[in-house]
């Protein structure tokens, strides 16, 4: 170690906090990005689940059970319903490495609101499966499943598949603020991530349940996500009419995007304040 | 000497100020039961006890990662509770273990800290280059951290810290964990810390003689309560300039008794098994070992020291700072 003096004094002035709370989102968007992204393989390999899907999975099933290309596009849009889920709920994993091994308490002592903490995870994990499902929807469109997508439908498949994915990755943190080590994480993923993917009408229409899990199906936010990726994407209404069984299609959309806001929203608060009370004793 | 009740210091606004500050924890376990202390602008204060007398708690408090349940603090003025924001501005702190990001390289780790205390880029920039050189982590920084040794990290989490520029810096058990060596290292650039820069510096610690050589003053804290503040060559004066430590054979207790009985002993005279520790003060060591031979206590063994604050810790409560450590 050199012998140059540390200077310290009144080089800066005395930080009072009034900043654009987006400058330290920014930069926690950034880490975590850097985080989870360090590699081009990092952000490569989760593509192949979508890439297998679109351009094995379906095919193979609609061959399998000799359905028309409509089943073909009803997998492809069903796999967005695991792809957000599973995306989202290992996004989560880190929130847990970062309190054993990495840098949250340093973070938590930075003059920044602790929700800011939470939200720049959410930005990541939210633009990494934003590219997984547009890859998704690209190599599905690659191999020839059809899409009838109208401008309208696409704002609905966005608004849809947006509000799903901060309310799944809500789920996610909340979680990881709430069990102590990553096993015990692991170990409840699928039964967040995977099992409501059998019920939500992904592969059938959820109208095929018996009539108890019919009404369990209903009140699942994938559900109702589903229902308008199918509507927006592929201009299916069926989706929405199997939970709400009424003429206007428009309110019933309106209807399932309330649900999926209101999913948002409240995962998004309890999230938030599931951080508060694990990182703040 | 005495507990929660320190030398007046003239101050304008003190740069820690504690009062009646308490935690605690679910299941009624009190960690902090209600301290006072006051930190002066440029003051290395050390909090010295064992592991669970409430040392990384208080830090916690002051820090803003635990809400006192009881008491005031303020940092740089702020209060901890109602301007957690402000007071994080102002100050930094070094974890007792690795808190970093070790994927990342050491110059992203200091980069991060000062975008979130919202320092200038130029600045931040030219701090990190004048914290490489003064730290020697210069050809460490373009490097993943994961890849650095224990005393380096531990240099990087200093470095961090001091991108901001604190006017209060935290240091919880700096030194715990590293190598002699590494230790030493660390020591130095504290040292040098306090010595060149006007910054304030709450350190814990365990270990005796970094408190003694860091510390501007001291307090003690055990069970949760500051049981001595003072400066260290106080604390040790309250112990006179040597003391007498003999080994008995049979009940110490009651050889410390006898010996307080012929005036030999002092109320600051102690036991911890079967050693008796007794300050000699105006009594010359001489004198003191003929009289405790008169005694004839049995003793095994008698020595003569100069005191150190592991006695004063003892002496204040009963428990020797490394065995409770």
């Amino acid at each position: 170690m050199t012998d140059t003096a540390i200077s310290h004094g009144a080089i800066l002035p005395r930080r009072r906090v009034a900043r654009n709370p987006l400058a330290p989102l920014a930069t926690l968007a950034a880490r975590r990005f850097q985080l989870s992204v360090r590699t081009p393989r990092e952000l490569v390999v989760p593509l192949l689940t979508p890439i297998l899907f679109a351009l094995v999975i379906a095919p193979a099933l609609k061959e399998a059970l000799h359905t028309g290309a409509g089943y073909e596009a009803l997998v492809a849009t069903g796999t967005i319903g695991l792809l957000i889920p599973l995306n989202t709920m290992f996004a989560g994993l880190s929130v847990i490495v970062d309190r054993e091994t990495g840098a949250q308490r340093e973070l938590l002592a930075a003059p920044i609101p602790r929700p800011l903490l939470v939200l720049g995870n959410l930005v990541v994990a939210f633009a990494i499966t934003a590219l997984q499902v547009a890859v998704l929807i690209a190599a599905a469109l690659a191999r020839g499943i059809d899409f009838n997508a109208s401008g309208t439908g696409i704002v609905w498949f966005l608004a849809a598949t947006t509000l799903f994915t901060i309310g799944m990755y809500g789920a996610a943190e909340t979680l990881a603020s709430r069990v102590p080590k990553s096993e015990e994480y692991i170990a409840r993923l699928p039964a967040i991530a995977i099992v409501p993917w059998f019920l939500a009408g992904s592969l059938f229409p959820i109208t095929a349940l018996p009539a108890v899990l019919t009404w369990v199906a209903k009140v699942l936010p994938l559900t109702h996500g589903l229902a308008l990726v199918r509507y927006g994407l592929l201009g299916d209404r069926s989706g929405l009419n199997n939970i709400w069984n009424m003429h206007s299609t428009t309110l019933m959309a309106t209807l399932s995007l309330a649900v999926l806001a209101a999913f948002a929203a409240a995962l998004t608060a309890i999230s938030i304040r599931a951080f508060n009370r694990s990182a703040v004793g | 000497m005495q507990p929660n009740s320190e030398p007046v210091l003239h101050l304008e606004q003190p740069a820690i100020e504690v009062h009646q500050l308490r935690k605690t924890y679910a299941g009624d376990v009190e960690a902090v039961k209600g301290i006072d202390f006051r930190v002066a602008p440029g003051e290395v204060f050390g909090l010295l006890g064992p592991n669970g007398a409430g040392k990384s708690t208080t830090i916690g408090m002051l820090t803003t990662t635990i809400v006192p349940t009881g008491g005031s603090a303020r940092v740089a003025g702020f209060d901890v509770v109602s301007e957690p924001l402000a007071a994080r501005a102002v100050s930094s702190v070094v974890f007792q273990d690795a808190v970093v990001d070790r994927a990342l390289t050491g110059r992203r780790n200091l980069d991060i800290h000062a975008r979130l205390w919202g320092i200038d880029p130029a600045a931040a920039r030219a701090r990190t280059s004048e914290l490489a050189d003064t730290l020697a982590l210069g050809d460490l920084l373009d490097r993943p951290v994961a890849s650095y040794s224990g005393g380096e990290r531990r240099r990087l989490e200093i470095a961090r810290a001091l991108v901001s520029q604190p006017e209060v810096l935290f240091l919880d058990e700096p030194t715990v964990g590293l190598d002699p060596r590494i230790r030493h290292e660390l020591l130095e650039v504290i040292g040098r810390l306090r010595d060149r820069t006007r910054i304030t510096i709450l350190l814990t610690t365990h270990y005796l003689d970094e408190a003694e050589r860091l510390c501007d003053r001291i307090a003690i804290i055990h069970s949760g309560r500051i049981v001595a503040l003072d400066a260290p060559s106080v604390l040790l004066a309250g112990l006179g300039h040597e003391l007498v430590e003999l080994r008995v054979s049979g009940d110490a207790e009651t050889a410390l008794a006898s010996l307080r009985g012929r005036g030999i002993a002092g109320d600051d005279a102690f036991t911890v098994g079967s050693t008796l520790t007794v300050p000699l003060h105006d009594r010359t060591a001489g004198s003191a070992i003929a009289a405790i031979q008169d005694a004839d206590l049995a003793a095994s063994s008698i020595s003569t020291r100069r005191p150190t604050l592991d006695d004063v810790y003892l002496q204040l409560t009963g428990a020797r700072l490394a065995d409770a450590a």
